[in-house]
């Protein structure tokens, strides 16, 4: 259906990208988002007749979060244990595009190992919460009904989230070069 | 983190709380320390995380691998379009069938309608003429020879009077361009024509009014009969059983 098809081209595929970085933030591996994503994006195209609201972003988001769980369940019934991440920036962040020269991009190397090593400790529930607000720029509500909690809950999530990360981040002392006004 | 309003200045840093309560967490982060300690915090790490996260793009395999196994989906759904061009190719035909009976059978069905006006006013004209019986006649082993030399066809003759349908006689009366054979039999005060003549494919409706007048139709072989009268539909009904008993 060519119809079909130019309609995921110009609705659902400029939100690849997001529904990637959430994909790596709710998997343990680079591959395993990899799949996830590829899962959602396939599922999302067959569903796209069900598809009405104007929030296609939240939409896609949705289908990814649930391919997630689907993957999870899955692995865990399969006994399957997957190997510890290794928050390595050169296998998955490494397209980042504001890098001023080598030794800048040395530092901000390092300051962002060190911001995946702070993200990985936190719990699921609230980097997830997290990833959604800070990067995809999701308000509560949209938040609330994607991860299926009240509002209250996405705020106090939120809140221990950025807690923890300034904790960790007072001690690991993050230069001053990463602060955008 | 101590201050009450923590979880409404991230709130507000978040853009969530609504115009009227702008001036009050404006105010509250002008004297309370903790949650402008706050507001920077997020800030920073907000800037840090967008830096660090937001511009991560889907690696280019990955985005062509799922371009690759959406083209592979369309394949799928142009199968069941397959399906759906013989489903419609199928009911076409059957539109089209239905549409071409419409044109041709209902006329053809209505061309025979003139025939039954023929016959009623056949019938009418026979009573209130004297040319009612050309060949009077209770005996069909004379009204049956006389058809032969001046009718088309040869119909079944023969008189039911103890019945109480007696036969009178017969005529030819010009119907349908052929020169059909009428017999006629009295029934009480109803005269009965049954008409014959060679049948065509158009078929003739078994019963059919006009008029007040009844007409009931069958066929044998390619000889179509009609019998017109103003007799009671049972009557002719009968009629028309012992006719049709009678093997021509």
């Amino acid at each position: 259906m060519d119809d079909m098809r130019s309609r995921f081209d110009a609705e659902v595929l400029p939100h690849l990208d997001a529904a990637y970085r959430y994909a790596r933030w709710l998997s343990r591996s680079p591959s395993d988002a990899d799949d996830v994503v590829q899962e959602a994006m396939l599922r999302a195209f067959r569903g796209l007749n069900a598809l009405h609201g104007s929030n296609v972003k939240a939409w896609l988001l949705t289908i990814v979060r649930n391919c997630h769980w689907t993957a999870l369940k899955q692995m865990q019934r399969r006994g399957f244990v997957p190997l510890p991440d290794e928050h390595c920036a050169a296998d998955g962040y490494a397209m980042i595009s504001t890098a001023a020269g080598p030794e800048g991009a040395a530092i901000q190397r390092d300051a962002e190992r060190t911001l995946d090593e702070l993200i990985a400790a936190l719990p699921l529930d609230q980097r997830e919460v997290l990833h959604l607000r800070e990067i995809e720029d999701m308000d509560y509500r949209e938040i609330a009904n994607m991860t299926e909690v009240p509002i209250g809950t996405v705020m106090s999530r939120l809140a221990r989230a950025r807690a923890a990360l300034k904790v960790h981040w007072s001690v690991r002392c993050v230069g001053e070069q990463l602060v955008v006004p | 983190m101590s201050c009450p309003e923590s979880l409404q200045s991230q709130s507000y840093f978040d853009g969530e709380v609504d115009t009227t309560a702008v001036p009050n967490m404006e105010r509250h982060l002008e004297s309370c320390t903790e949650c402008l300690g706050l507001f920077e915090n997020l800030t920073r790490s907000r800037g840090a995380l967008r830096l660090g996260y937001g511009n991560m793009r889907a690696p280019s395999a990955l985005r062509s691998r799922i371009l690759r196994a959406i083209d592979r989906e369309i394949p799928a759904k142009a199968a069941w379009r397959v399906r759906s061009f013989w489903w419609g190719a199928v009911s076409g035909l059957g539109a089209a069938v239905a549409a071409i009976f419409v044109v041709f059978f209902v006329p053809l069905l209505a061309s025979n309608q003139p025939i039954a006006d023929d016959l009623v006013a056949a019938h009418m004209r026979s009573i209130q003429s004297a040319r009612l019986i050309e060949v009077v006649s209770a005996d069909r082993h004379t009204v049956k020879p006389w058809f032969a030399g001046h009718a088309d066809v040869s119909p079944v003759v023969a008189d039911f009077t103890s019945q109480g349908y007696t036969l009178v006689g017969g005529r030819v009366d010009n119907l349908d361009h052929q020169r059909a054979a009428v017999v006629v039999y009295r029934h009480g005060a109803h005269v009965i024509n049954v008409f014959s003549w060679r049948a065509d494919w158009r078929p003739m409706p078994a019963e059919l009014s006009r008029r007040g007048y009844h007409m009931v139709s069958w066929r044998v072989g390619d000889l179509q009969y009609c019998a017109v009268s103003d007799a009671g539909r049972n009557e002719m009904a009968a009629l028309t059983r012992l006719i049709r008993s009678i093997a021509s």
